[in-house]
């Protein structure tokens, strides 16, 4: 296994090594990029690059190819078919290149088709030492306080392209009531908007919209693809994360109350170490529940190398913090210092010492391989120790109880095995030779429940069972008779081996126990080392002590026991603590932390102090002593002079009412990211959120406001040629509704929709013993609640999920992706869910005897595309109900509304 | 900006995405799942997964070790490596089961597979295969994926990936009753690759086969309407959505979303022919062992395997799960001989059955088909009368698609425990498998997170042995 774990640590770093080669913008050089740089990089570096430059060469830079090597230059500017590049790996006359092997024919016509092409290298971007990168710098302050639009316009006008007009005011009523919260706007809303004349119309929208508890639902499940938020571990087992529902529900509440996002922040990392925001209370539970952002990863459980797989939870921790705060791939620094940006094993190490100190498991070393996971009291720290005591005691008690009944289990066993011979045969006579069983037990004064439970063991059945093939291979009375003493004579060896070696145990654990010393380990005897001595004294066999009538079988004194214990263990039960419980993180034991060589956790370099990544928090950092570290960590990250955080934070609200961020690698701000598309825009939002107490309602406020988020989606050709990609917002990006959305409008549609807030579910821990068809997440048409609600397993999420690009909630997803496939469509004509929905919407128009069919049908597109049919649609409408083919008036009506449904218009925001 | 051309593709706009990353040219159509030209001449057109969830014993099937049976009850004569049930393992376990030489190539086969046997000669046993993982979680995932860590598209995903399909009206890849444990969808996923690569799941693990006949695919039958009703709604549907389109010209979304209907709907009346199989013969369903109640169910997914292929569906993987009925398998920690007597029963007549009628209706010959589980076992006991995991040394069969008969490729040690000669990991075997496809595993790529990612990772090895 530690071979086959290095291979994993190997196996993170090439593709890394793969990724050094496509930093370089994409564009004119796309071929060169794609083709010609990975094929240099993969053939050609190992001797000609950063690391060596044999023959004088440096394939790694335009410079060093410029150059070329102590054989001259490698291109030949007049006779490309020529150049020296091409012939070496032509494998001709002379040096051939790469030595270890010819390219392949395709390879090798890539590079033929880049030479002939002028072999055009485009310049790098400034070199990562020379220029230093944009977010790492301080918001700039010096930057005018201007609208928006002012800095959009500007690039606009400078690019020649012209804003699209205002889109019309009810296509930005919908706009605006999905973005906010992920439904649509009722009729009512409609009117009201349509009528409302004055000029600060839409601004009360907007207030409306923020002030509604479902603003937090759509925003909160945001934040919660950032967060990777899942009800379960994934990856191996699939555990239950009984109680995530707490964190999701946090996430929900701190959107709604606009808590203030520094706080936000400080709380997922730590808020279990600040005070609680009402002093009265005694523990912070808001804060210790946020900290479930860290304890909620996808998890191997069952990794038999439990060292990487602690290490492994520690990496998710910090992939997970360090791109959702600081748009950072710090968890490139696993293995090697982070090829594209600045940072080192040694800021990653500083991290992990972080999280590696900090509880997130029950118990690491489970039983025997599957480790279990951390369920926190809320309760005072103080109250822990006493929780956590009472449920030793109850196990403790437990330990009693069994070894009483493991007594009475052996006397039972004992008082009845010297008939085991008998009992086979007289249960051959009742199974192969129909003997009446209550005859044949009486008549040999054998127990009528006893022998039942022979007869159902030994009866044969499809299987093999090799401990019986003995018993049944004698075919004559007489062969089973001395088969049936066979066994019985190995039952009872078997039976006296272990009551020896338990009894010699005992006595030793006894002296040791006298001694102060630790007790030898009980003897273990394996189920297999005698299958049929297993089955017939345990469970359901027929020597077992039986569970029904079990206590006719105790003695006095045993049932006496009994009684005491279970009446202890339920006193216990009783009298423990019950605290509600929450997967979050506590402080753990603190680690020196060295950083692991090549990633590996058994090869251990410098010891690193717990600090910051050197690129952001500088040279120069207090050393943090005690503790883990969160706390530190959260407010780090949370200040306002981290340039990361809140840049990060309102790229991400521009991303969710723009459908792109200014950044648009919002989880990757680094070099490899893409530069914003308006820097200064960036720095005044960031700048603007942190002057606002950290209000992200004030910067939807502020975004929703400008121009930009008002405009048409309607693209002139112009627009569309000039900015293909809409980086210059000179139209509103349409999008399609996400999969919450979808669902939860459609259920809206008819009021059906059940707004409760919070709350869990599903219950259960671990997987329940569920075999492979049970472990699922809960059916989204098995509730009506909000699909935020919906509790995920993430190895099997609902297909609705799957269909509709929830994404797979393993890694941080910082933007949905939209596709458009067959399945989806199949969805849309086919699944129950829209076919109730709109039968229901057909019930409750038809329902409504002061509509004629004119107003229906108004009404029905009101509802689902929330703007007023016009006539076209109007007479489509009506001769589409008029030639349905061969149903009754509610079946075609059921139809018509599921059109519309499954329409663009409705799928899709303008 | 190819994250977000690939998050907002249409038919038109993946195609091209898809030509600019350099992958396999389509030779026709537009859709990506166009059948497109191979690297090089292929020897299969098509893939059956045989997947044997659990990990079935090699020491106990294909490959014997008379070594285990002279030194059974003796220590391993070497350090153990680590087993999954640390602290259960027992001495050397000799095969409850004879092996016979079968076949003109005269290669053993245990009694745990009669009817497979009789099919030995179009068998290539690779004796030596490695896997990463002890435990099933990551050694499920890396036989489907390449990967037992991270998510990564399934081999099927990126069969189809590379070859499109023949039958644009079925689903091209599907797995019929797929586990939902071990990594549950993340083994059908298409994960960065376009959702249009993704898996079709037929059922899962605990579904009851008449359960499946009646509804195989979600969302696939439409109960409530007639064809005529349902082609009436649709045309109201397409014609709301063109003009849309009008309207938002610039939006390729809106016209991918009109061709998808079209699609769906031609895949509803196609796929329910598929798997009704109320016209094969008695005689067929004989072949497969629906007769039976134990054969039942494995014999269900061989026959769709076979209707399946049939229809030039590019990626076919059944599954024998753990659930109710089956227990745990293959997965024989303890009671190895009943566990394992049982299983087998389930699969062997289907997987012959399977076999006989590829060749009898011509399909062997360009179909690959392979068959395991996702390690073998130990040479030694767990627990007195079980085996433990081993993805140390294990076997895994193929046959037909141009795959050479009647051999054995490569050896684990006269313990069964590690592969020693001709290893074959993991990654080899799925370089091999779309080798066998015409593919090149080194220039099946695909662009994603700044760069190209394969199957094999950077590993993989042909073993060009393994085909005539």
């Amino acid at each position: 296994m530690v071979l086959s774990g290095n291979r994993e640590w190997a196996w993170r770093c090439l593709p890394i090594l793969a990724a050094a080669l496509v930093c370089a913008p994409l564009g004119a050089s796309d071929e060169f990029e794609k083709q010609v740089r990975p094929l240099l990089a993969a053939k050609c570096h190992i001797c000609h690059g950063e690391k060596q430059q044999m023959g004088g060469l440096n394939l790694s830079t335009r410079e060093g190819f410029l150059a070329g090597g102590g054989r001259g230059p490698l291109i030949n500017a007049e006779q490309p078919a020529e150049s020296l590049l091409l012939r070496v790996v032509h494998y001709g006359d002379g040096l051939k290149m790469p030595p270890m092997g010819k390219l392949q024919p395709a390879e090798i016509a890539a590079l033929e088709q880049w030479v002939a092409g002028g072999a055009e290298w485009p310049a790098e971007k400034a070199a990562r030492q020379d220029a230093p990168h944009w977010a790492f710098q301080p918001l700039r302050k010096d930057l005018p306080s201007s609208s928006i639009d002012h800095w959009l316009n500007e690039r606009m006008a400078a690019e020649g392209v012209v804003a699209a007009g205002p889109a019309d005011k009810l296509t930005l009523l919908r706009r605006a009531t999905f973005d906010l919260t992920g439904l649509p706007p009722t009729p009512d809303e409609i009117e009201a908007f349509e009528a409302d004349e004055r000029p600060d119309a839409f601004e009360r929208v907007i207030d409306r919209l923020l002030a509604s508890p479902a603003y937090g639902e759509r925003w909160g499940r945001h934040w919660l693809d950032v967060a990777r938020y899942a009800d379960s571990t994934g990856a191996d087992e699939d555990h239950r994360y009984p109680h995530a529902w707490r964190y999701r529900d946090y996430v929900i509440r701190a959107f709604n109350s606009d808590k203030p996002y520094d706080r936000f922040v400080r709380e997922q990392i730590a808020g279990d170490l600040l005070p609680p925001e009402d002093p009265a209370e005694g523990v912070n539970v808001e804060g210790i529940v946020a900290t479930g952002f860290l304890a909620l990863g996808p998890k191997l459980i069952a990794e038999i190398d439990k060292l990487k797989m602690f290490y492994d939870s520690v990496d998710e921790q910090i992939e997970v913090t360090s791109k959702a705060f600081l748009g950072l791939t710090l968890a490139c620094a696993r293995c090697h210092d982070h090829k594209f940006d600045p940072l080192s094993t040694k800021d990653y190490y500083a991290m992990a010492s972080i999280f590696a100190s900090t509880k997130n498991w029950g118990k690491v070393e489970g039983s025997p391989v599957v480790s279990t996971l951390y369920d926190r009291p809320l309760v005072p720290i103080a109250e822990e120790k006493a929780y956590e005591d009472a449920l030793a005691a109850i196990e403790a008690k437990k330990g009693e109880v069994n070894a009483v009944l493991g007594k009475a289990g052996k006397r039972y066993r004992d008082a009845r095995m010297e008939r085991l011979a008998e009992s086979m045969q007289a249960a051959y006579r009742i199974y192969e030779e129909g003997a009446d069983a209550a005859e044949t037990a009486a008549a040999l004064g054998l127990e009528p429940e006893v022998l039942d439970r022979w007869v159902s063991y030994l009866k044969p059945t499809w299987e093999r069972r090799p401990q019986l093939e003995a018993w049944y291979a004698a075919k004559t009375p007489e062969a089973r008779a001395s088969a049936a003493a066979e066994y019985q004579q190995r039952f009872l060896a078997t039976a006296a081996e272990r009551d020896e070696a338990n009894a010699k145990w005992e006595a030793e654990a006894a002296a040791a126990k006298e001694r102060g010393e630790e007790p030898p380990a009980k003897p273990k005897f394996f189920a297999g080392d005698d299958r049929f001595f297993s089955e017939v004294s345990g469970g359901k066999g027929p020597y077992a002590l039986p569970t029904e009538n079990r206590d006719e079988h105790l003695t006095a004194e045993a049932k006496q026991q009994l009684e005491t214990l279970q009446a202890e263990q339920k006193q216990l039960e009783e009298t423990a603590p019950k605290p509600p419980l929450a997967n979050a993180v506590n402080e753990g034991k603190p680690v020196e932390q060295h950083v692991f060589l090549r990633g590996d956790p058994r090869q251990e370099g410098d010891l690193v102090p717990k600090r910051f990544p050197v690129v952001l928090a500088g040279e120069r950092q207090t050393a943090i002593q005690d503790g883990s570290g969160r706390l530190e960590l959260a407010n780090w990250l949370a200040s306002p002079d981290n340039p990361m955080t809140a840049r990060v934070m309102v790229n991400r609200i521009w991303l969710g009412h723009f459908g792109e961020g200014i950044v648009r690698t919002p989880n990757n701000f680094g070099r490899i990211g893409e530069p914003p598309t308006h820097p200064e825009l960036l720095d005044a939002l960031a700048a603007e959120l942190i002057a606002s107490g950290w209000s992200v309602k004030s910067m939807h406020r502020r975004i929703m406001l400008s121009g930009a988020y008002r405009r048409s989606s309607v693209a002139t050709a112009e627009q569309v040629e000039k900015d293909p990609e809409n980086r210059l917002l000179a139209r509103f990006p349409s999008r399609r509704l996400t999969v919450e959305e979808m669902r939860d409008g459609l259920l809206s549609l008819d009021g059906s929709l059940d707004r409760t807030l919070f709350g869990a579910l599903s219950s259960g821990e671990g997987t329940d013993k569920e075999f492979s068809d049970a472990r699922k997440s809960l059916h989204p048409d098995d509730t009506k609640r909000r699909t935020i609600y919906v509790s995920l397993r993430r190895s099997n999420l609902p297909t609705l999920f799957s269909l509709f690009d929830f994404g797979d909630a393993v890694t941080s997803n910082p933007q949905r992706s939209s596709t458009n496939v067959a399945p989806q469509a199949l969805y849309m004509l086919n699944s129950d869910f829209i076919a109730e929905r709109a039968g229901a919407l057909a019930t409750m128009l038809l329902a409504d005897p002061s509509l004629d069919e004119n107003a229906r049908l108004r009404r029905a597109h009101l509802l689902v595309l929330n703007r007023p049919a016009d006539a076209a649609w109007l007479d489509l409408a009506s001769s589409y109900l008029a030639g349905y083919p061969d149903a009754p008036a509610e079946q075609a009506w059921t139809s018509l509304c599921r059109t519309l449904i499954a329409s663009n218009d409705f799928l899709y925001i303008q | 900006m190819l994250r977000r051309t690939a998050s907002g593709f249409g038919w038109m706009g993946l195609t091209s995405l898809l030509a600019e990353q350099g992958a396999l040219r389509a030779t026709g159509g537009e859709s990506p799942l166009a059948p497109k030209q191979p690297h090089f001449k292929p020897r299969a057109k098509r893939v059956i997964f045989l997947f044997m969830h659990g990990g079935p014993s090699h020491l106990d099937t294909f490959d014997p070790k008379p070594r285990l049976t002279k030194d059974h009850g003796k220590p391993l004569p070497f350090d153990r490596p680590l087993t999954f049930a640390e602290g259960q393992m027992g001495g050397l376990l000799r095969s409850p089961w004879e092996f016979k030489p079968r076949g003109q190539c005269g290669l053993p086969v245990s009694e745990l597979f009669p009817n497979v046997a009789q099919h030995i000669d179009k068998l290539c046993v690779i004796r030596s295969m490695v896997g990463d993982s002890v435990a099933h979680g990551g050694a499920v995932l890396q036989l489907n994926t390449g990967s037992n860590t991270f998510t990564r598209p399934s081999t099927g995903s990126w069969v189809i990936y590379g070859l499109g399909t023949e039958n644009q009206n079925l689903p091209a890849f599907l797995t019929l009753k797929p586990g939902l444990s071990h990594g549950g969808a993340k083994n059908w996923n298409s994960a960065f690759l376009p959702g249009v690569y993704q898996g079709t799941p037929v059922g899962h693990g605990g579904v009851s086969v008449d359960e499946l006949m009646k509804n195989p695919i979600e969302h696939l039958h439409n109960t409530r309407l007639t064809a005529e009703q349902q082609r009436y709604e649709l045309d109201m549907i397409q014609k709301m959505n063109r003009a849309s389109l009008e309207k938002h010209r610039d939006n390729p979304q809106l016209e991918a979303r009109i061709q998808a209907f079209e699609l769906a709907f031609r895949m509803q009346t196609e796929a329910p022919e598929a798997f009704d199989i109320s016209k094969e013969s008695a005689a067929t369903k004989k072949l497969y062992g629906m007769d039976e109640d134990v054969t039942r169910d494995f014999g269900w997914q061989c026959l769709m395997a076979r209707r399946l292929a049939q229809r030039g569906v590019r990626f076919i993987q059944i599954n024998h799960e753990y659930g109710p009925g089956n227990e745990v398998g293959w997965d024989a920690h303890t009671e190895l001989i009943r566990l394992h007597t049982r299983t087998a029963a389930m699969v062997d007549k289907p997987i012959a059955g399977l076999l006989a009628d590829l060749e009898s209706h011509g399909l062997l010959e360009d179909t690959l088909v392979v068959w395991g589980g996702e390690f073998g076992r130990t040479p030694v006991s767990q627990g007195g009368d079980g085996r433990d995991h081993n993805p140390y040394g294990y076997t895994m069969w193929m046959a037909g698609g141009g795959v050479r008969g009647g051999m054995a490729y490569g050896a684990t040690d006269e313990f069964g425990y590690y592969s020693e000669e001709n290893r074959m990991h993991i990654h080899d075997l799925h370089a091999n498998i779309l080798y066998a496809l015409g593919m090149d595993h080194e220039r099946l790529t695909y662009y994603h997170s700044g760069r190209n990612f394969r199957l094999t990772d950077v590993e993989g090895r042909i073993a060009p042995e393994l085909f005539s």
